[in-house]
């Protein structure tokens, strides 16, 4: 009897071993398929008459549904690369993004190389191809350096998908989640930082939980580097999960506040004393516009 | 898309065209001026370059406009360079008994076909309101 129960426990484990490299094998097939469909960086994709043509609908948009506001444009570096950094806001569907874009390409014109980083899932997926002609370009270090070092300016958003999708009561809190590779690619790249601060994105939807026990219950924290699923309470569906289907917005008022560049030569001190004062500088801007505020979504 | 708005100065046209014809008081009676620059050196004449941008809606709209016509106390005019296809031009003529009635006309496309008509028609009110702001600066400027 014990010698058939050893048996039984042998052959179990060799099924649970099985069973894992199989999953193991799954997985890494998955992240290799995903990972394939991440178009390369390709900066001549940006097409600056295309742009021109999208920025009225753009401006549309922004000026009669979202009411945007957006200030201090002219703290920018006329020329040169430099680096935007801001804080995210607004889930799949993010106001401050396209708000901003259309705000840079107006007032420095469409000629101006200004390209976006955005998550793998973004570029890759389909029907946002266009997005390419807009300069948005896969988020990692290899194409961020490639667009600095071509004299382009550059928009990262460091909070991702970890601050896109806080809980909207969150929404006036700057949080990048820790994440501080910026500061060493402004280094990196000999660049000023310019803090994009912005507020309103998180009331375009009732964001309950950014999800990332989900995110690691159905591994896509490892397949698809996503390291939330959202739930959230949206028009028209009620409640979302994931964000992943197109939902409509609510017309939440935007504002946008361009600071004073922030220089990361050596003298600066070390990351952490950059990282700190970029964050102190935009929670100061969220801070100010959000005092501005009277109403959720109304603004 | 074509707005104008006209108005009376109660004074000369050379008055009026020393304030007109003069960058430096652009930011003072412009309305709604965002940025305002200099991109050629020298005095204002044919040819001379600026950057300019309105607040239009939700972000700054315009771009380099170059000076096409000047002709002192009389007329000055300029065509977009660059950013929104945009003519201007203000009209400085004699009304009589010393005065003079300024025409201040701006014409303007955006690209984008429908979205562009779309957008220009919207913008007309902000731009019209601007431009009688504009006027009445002028105005307060040239008047004793």
């Amino acid at each position: 009897m014990w010698e058939r129960r050893y048996r039984l426990a042998h052959r179990n484990g060799w099924v649970y071993v099985c069973l894992m490299a199989g999953i193991a094998d799954v997985l890494d097939w998955a992240k290799q398929q995903v990972g394939s469909r991440v178009p390369k960086a390709d900066l001549d994709q940006r097409d600056p008459d295309y742009i021109r043509e999208q920025l009225p609908g753009l401006w549309l948009l922004a000026s009669l549904y979202f009411r945007a506001d957006v200030r201090g444009l002219d703290r920018i570096p006329r020329e040169g690369p430099v680096l935007l950094v801001g804080n995210h806001s607004g889930g799949n569907l993010p106001p401050d993004t396209f708000v901003f874009t259309l705000a840079f390409c107006s007032y420095f014109g469409v000629e101006r190389p200004f390209y976006q980083l955005a998550h793998n899932l973004v570029v890759s997926m389909p029907g946002l191809g266009s997005l390419r002609k807009f300069g948005t370009v896969a988020a990692n270090h290899d194409n961020a350096m490639l667009a600095l070092e071509s004299g382009a300016a550059l928009l990262v958003y460091p909070g991702g998908d970890y601050e896109v999708f806080r809980p909207s009561w969150e929404r006036h809190e700057v949080d990048f989640g820790g994440r501080k590779g910026y500061v060493k690619l402004a280094r990196d790249a000999g660049v000023p930082i310019v803090p994009v601060a912005s507020v309103g994105g998180q009331e375009a939807a009732l964001f309950l939980d950014r999800g990332q026990w989900l995110a690691k219950l159905l591994m896509v924290d490892k397949l698809a580097r996503l390291k939330s699923v959202p739930i959230l309470l949206a028009p028209p569906w009620g409640l979302v999960v994931s964000d992943m289907v197109p939902r409509l917005p609510l017309p939440t008022k935007i504002a946008i506040e361009v600071q004073e560049p922030i220089d990361v030569n050596i003298e600066a001190g070390d990351d952490d004393v950059v990282h700190k004062q970029v964050m102190e500088s935009l929670q100061g801007g969220v801070d100010r516009l959000a005092a501005e505020r009277r109403f959720p979504v109304i603004g | 898309m074509r707005v104008q708005r006209q108005c009376v100065i109660d004074a000369d046209r050379d008055t009026v065209w020393k304030v007109v014809s003069d960058p430096d008081c652009y930011p003072e009676f412009m309305a709604s001026l965002e940025r305002w620059e200099h991109v050629t050196e020298g005095p204002a004449d044919k040819g001379a370059r600026y950057i300019v941008h309105w607040k239009i809606g939700s972000v700054p709209i315009g771009g380099v406009v170059e000076v096409s016509e000047f002709d002192p106390a009389h007329d000055l005019a300029w065509i977009g360079v660059s950013g929104v296809s945009l003519r201007g031009r203000f009209r400085i003529r004699d009304n009589g008994d010393g005065r003079t009635k300024v025409v201040f006309r701006l014409a303007y496309e955006s690209a984008g076909n429908l979205l562009g008509i779309i957008a220009d028609r919207v913008a007309a009110r902000q731009v019209g309101r601007n431009m009688t702001q504009t006027l009445k600066n002028l105005k307060q400027l040239v008047e004793p």
